[in-house]
């Protein structure tokens, strides 16, 4: 009773954004829209909006690849527990989710734009590691512990050589870890504003364009922000799933 | 199976239905402790001994029964309230707090102040043997102190019951020697009603007074521990405490045929389960069965025998000097004083037996001598 | 006596291990260095880059070190009250997080998975996203305006930043609770249960035993927490009142303001926010460090914010 009743707490404000979308015109105090359209749905997926949207999804993909492919070894070391003195490593893990993001972003800027970086979609990858990658190797190094290495062992003296290895025993062992990590690096990248401000120089990035609309089109807005909200809900719905075959 | 009244300073429980997590555990089980005795429950892993133990605590809510200690009855009642003290299997102690604070919990929860409840507790912490480690913190001790914290800490609170789950378990094997020890002389000094939960049926034994062997969510069984070992009340118990030697026919005239032979058979005409313990089968070779041993192992102190012949199979252990070869063919005697007539199921001569046995006091000494292996 | 038996016979795969020459494993240095040195430089650089910036207050960033813009921003009265805002907010969004955290993963902490994946339902859902939300709901002309007929108070763009607060909380809780959850399993239940049959009610077991389990993670994640929302940028942007603005956001002002310095103070203004992050952190670590000694790489995961799921630690 209390979890359904929090559920519903939680999860019922963002019911408004559908409607909110849809609403060509929702002046004061009609509870309902007077009149729905498509205008925000047509703004959020064309011109300015529409390119935010391909360069939000391009970097949050290249992003969170770039991080599995860095974070991949750095996470076994970790998980391996093969450190010995973990604190040097987890700080400098954990400093960049800490230090606001537009700080760093700032920082960045400028020697980006000296490497001619600036504004451009490498730019903003680069940017949006230094959030990204820690999260991964986090979460990645989770997957890493004493039973996939148990079963490597296994694998090994039964005779498996490395590639063989990682095809059959590791990467299956580590697929939820793995889908974890690449879910949640997306998001961070995905959601990311500061860095995108300071390092993109004006590129168009969906939580950028946002923004503005915010005070200015709420019906854009909240078009915008359903699309906006899509990574989220999937990665709940997978999830869900994957908790579901858990059990 | 046991009669109405409740025993007016011990431990009863009655008609107990306990299905934790929708499964059925316990199905109208009946148990009845004596005030001040020490009872062990014992049987295999799932027969519900751990589920008794909760229900008796109040952590788990039986669906139909009734449970009463001192004449007093406990389902009704809460967990905190019930003046049940439980040691779990696992020391289950606040690493947040120290040795003495956690023996003095029970205290601190009934309004006990400061000084009075520290005195208490180190008074047992000496008592337990653990006198220099009052100051400690928890983790930092082996899992035998551990336990002994646990154990004192129990105490402390003076409860009505003392419920012990599996309490050796996680000792070492060379120390559990110290701890039943002390088990036995804290309960006897206080005269303290307790219950003692294992599935090892010879700690059983040693520990309590009298046992009482729950299968399958009844106790099938309650009684001396010898009378457990020696006079099992059904097939299931006599395999339960080690004898797996059944041998089945038609008694005629104090004597039981069977395809290896014949031989002597306590107890009148008619249909008969005989067990015998595996210590007890002689070989003789002027015995009236022959039988091949097919398979021989050492056990340290003896060596178990298996023994095939006419559709016979029976199990010995034999002192490893007399110990015969595989193959070989041996004579064997079954002596008719070391054979235990199984009663009947659903006899009334056995229930009254076993209902007599249930309420019967102490431990008493049975009349026949028994030879050691 | 003999006993006749087969000795078994091995199957050849599995040799003795010192039979088999010694696995080499690469050394931890290069396991970890791709990601550290992505890290050092991108992270390091951008630090650097922030405090070089700093220290060079002029349109193109050249010249000699000049203190000038750290004296610049350290004495400006709009710094202070950012500064004293963003303390404030990130003060009452942990505060109440925490407060609401507890009753809730107390309320939880003997429910089924279900329960516990709705409550978690809020945390990969971007700050924007909720900032959105909140001004649709509570912003003036907003739908609990009409429903209502009127606020009492202003909750959006309000001077207090309760706006702000509010977006924080709905973020952070849940992250909260799922932290205090993972702090309380089985063990805990035990203990409960030792304690229930020692004489404890349930309030005293709520203080006695419940309390001093989840104090060190909750002191931990609120920490957390506070470094967070002390680097707030885009929430107070889009719920935040015009004045006073957050250390991020007075940050992102400067350049417009003062087009010779504004880069530099704007660094500044970010390098206070991210030393109060850092000094935050530094505390967190410490205080879990002093509770377990051996730091589990999945606790510190949960710890980081997880921007998604509960199902994280599933390969563990």
């Amino acid at each position: 009773m209390t979890a359904t009743a929090l559920a519903a707490l939680f999860a019922a404000p963002l019911a408004v954004l559908p409607v909110q979308a849809v609403a060509d015109a929702w002046r004061a105090p009609a509870l309902l829209p007077q009149r729905l359209g498509a205008r925000g749905l047509h703004a959020a997926i064309t011109g300015q909006a529409g390119s935010a949207l391909g360069n939000s999804l391009a970097v949050a993909a290249a992003t969170t690849a770039l991080a599995l492919l860095l974070g991949w070894p750095a996470a076994r070391a970790l998980g391996g527990r093969r450190l010995r003195c973990l604190t040097p490593v987890l700080v400098l893990l954990a400093m960049p989710l800490l230090v606001p993001a537009y700080a760093t972003g700032t920082g960045l800027a400028e020697w980006f734009v000296r490497l001619g970086l600036s504004g451009g979609r490498l730019g903003l990858v680069l940017a949006h590691l230094t959030v990204v990658l820690p999260y991964v190797v986090l979460i990645l190094a989770t997957g890493f512990g004493e039973r996939l290495q148990e079963l490597e062992e296994m694998a090994r003296t039964v005779g498996l050589g490395t590639p063989r290895r990682l095809a059959l025993v590791t990467l299956p062992t580590v697929r939820p870890t793995l889908a974890a990590a690449g879910l949640l690096g997306f998001l961070v990248s995905w959601s990311q504003y500061g860095l995108s401000l300071a390092v993109g120089s004006g590129l168009p990035m969906l939580p950028l364009v946002l923004l503005p609309f915010i005070r200015s089109d709420p019906q854009i807005a909240a078009a915008l922000a359903l699309l906006f909200l899509a990574p989220a809900l999937a990665t709940l719905a997978i999830a869900a799933r994957a908790s579901r075959h858990q059990r | 199976m046991i009669s109405g009244e409740p025993a007016p300073a011990g431990l009863v429980c009655r008609d107990l239905v306990v299905a934790p997590g929708g499964r059925v555990v316990l199905r109208r089980l009946a148990l009845q402790i004596p005030a001040g005795t020490r009872t062990v429950v014992v049987g295999p892993s799932g027969a519900g001994k751990t589920t008794l133990l909760r229900a008796i605590a109040g952590l788990e809510r039986p669906l139909e029964g009734e449970i009463w200690l001192r004449g007093r009855r406990l389902d009704t009642v809460a967990a905190h309230r019930r003046r049940v003290a439980v040691v779990f299997q696992e020391p289950r102690l606040l690493p947040h707090l120290d040795v003495v604070d956690n023996v003095a919990f029970g205290l601190r929860a009934a309004g006990v102040p400061r000084p009075a409840r520290r005195a208490q507790a180190l008074a047992l912490l000496d008592e337990v043997g653990l006198a220099g480690l009052a100051g400690r913190r928890v983790d930092g001790l082996s899992g035998g102190e551990q336990q002994r914290v646990a154990l004192a800490r129990a105490l402390c609170v003076k409860p009505d019951l003392l419920l012990l789950d599996e309490p050796l378990a996680s000792v070492d094997p060379n120390r559990r020697e110290g701890l039943r020890h002390l088990l036995v002389e804290l309960q006897q000094a206080r005269a303290l009603t307790t219950l003692l939960i294992t599935h090892d049926q010879s700690e059983a034994a040693q520990l309590g007074e009298r046992v009482a062997l729950l299968l399958e969510g009844t106790i099938v069984q309650h009684d001396t521990p010898r009378a457990l070992f020696e006079r099992p009340a059904s097939a299931a118990v006599a395999r339960f405490f080690g004898t797996r030697n059944l041998l089945r026919g038609q008694v005629r005239g104090g004597r039981l045929p069977l395809d290896a032979g014949w031989i002597d058979a306590p107890g009148p005409d008619g249909e008969a389960t005989l067990a015998i313990r595996p210590e007890r089968v002689r070989l003789d070779p002027d015995g009236p069965l022959r039988l091949r041993v097919v398979a021989a192992s050492y056990a340290g102190t003896h060596v178990r025998l298996d023994l095939h012949g006419h559709g016979l199979t029976l199990e010995a252990h034999v002192p490893p000097a007399a110990a015969p070869r595989v193959g070989e063919l041996v004579g064997v005697t079954l002596p008719r004083a070391d054979l235990w007539r199984l009663p009947d199921p659903g006899s009334q001569a056995a229930e009254r037996d076993l209902a007599e046995r249930s309420t019967a006091g102490p431990a008493d000494v049975p009349a026949e001598p028994a030879p050691l292996p | 006596m003999t006993i006749p038996t087969k000795r078994p016979r091995l199957p050849p795969a599995a040799l003795h291990r010192s039979d088999r020459p010694a696995v080499r494993r690469l050394p931890i240095a290069v396991m970890l260095a791709p990601a550290v040195i992505a890290l050092v430089l991108l992270f390091g650089g951008g630090l650097a880059g922030a405090v070089r910036q700093s220290l060079h207050p002029t349109i193109d960033g050249a010249g000699p070190l000049d203190l000038s813009a750290w004296t610049a921003v350290l004495g400006d009265p709009t710094f202070a009250d950012a500064l004293w805002f963003s303390l404030r907010t990130a003060l009452a969004a942990t505060g109440l997080s925490a407060a609401a955290a507890v009753a809730i993963a107390v309320a939880l902490r003997r429910q089924a998975a279900l329960p516990r994946f709705l409550v978690a339902l809020p945390v990969p859902v971007p700050h924007l996203l909720v900032a959105t939300v909140a001004v649709a709901w509570l912003g003036p002309g907003g739908l609990a305006e009409r429903a209502l007929g009127a606020l009492p108070i202003q909750l959006v763009r309000d001077r207090a930043g309760l706006g702000i607060v509010l977006v924080y909380l709905y973020k952070e809780t849940p992250f909260l609770v799922l932290l205090l959850l993972a702090s309380m399993g089985a063990e805990l239940t035990r203990r409960e249960e030792a304690a229930a049959v020692l004489g404890a009610t349930g309030w005293q077991r709520l203080r006695w035993v419940v309390w001093p389990t989840i104090r060190a993670p909750l002191a931990t994640g609120s920490l957390i927490v506070a470094a967070f929302v002390l680097g707030a940028f885009e929430v107070p942007m889009a719920v935040g009142p015009s004045y006073p603005p957050t250390l991020a956001t007075y940050a992102a002002e400067q350049p417009q303001l003062d087009l010779v310095a504004g880069q530099a103070k704007a660094a500044a203004a970010l390098l206070v926010a991210a030393a109060a992050s850092i000094a935050l952190a530094a505390a967190a670590v410490r205080l879990s460090r002093d509770r377990a000694p051996c730091l589990s790489v999945a606790g510190l995961a949960l710890c980081l914010r997880p921007v998604g799921l509960s199902t994280v630690g599933a390969g563990a």
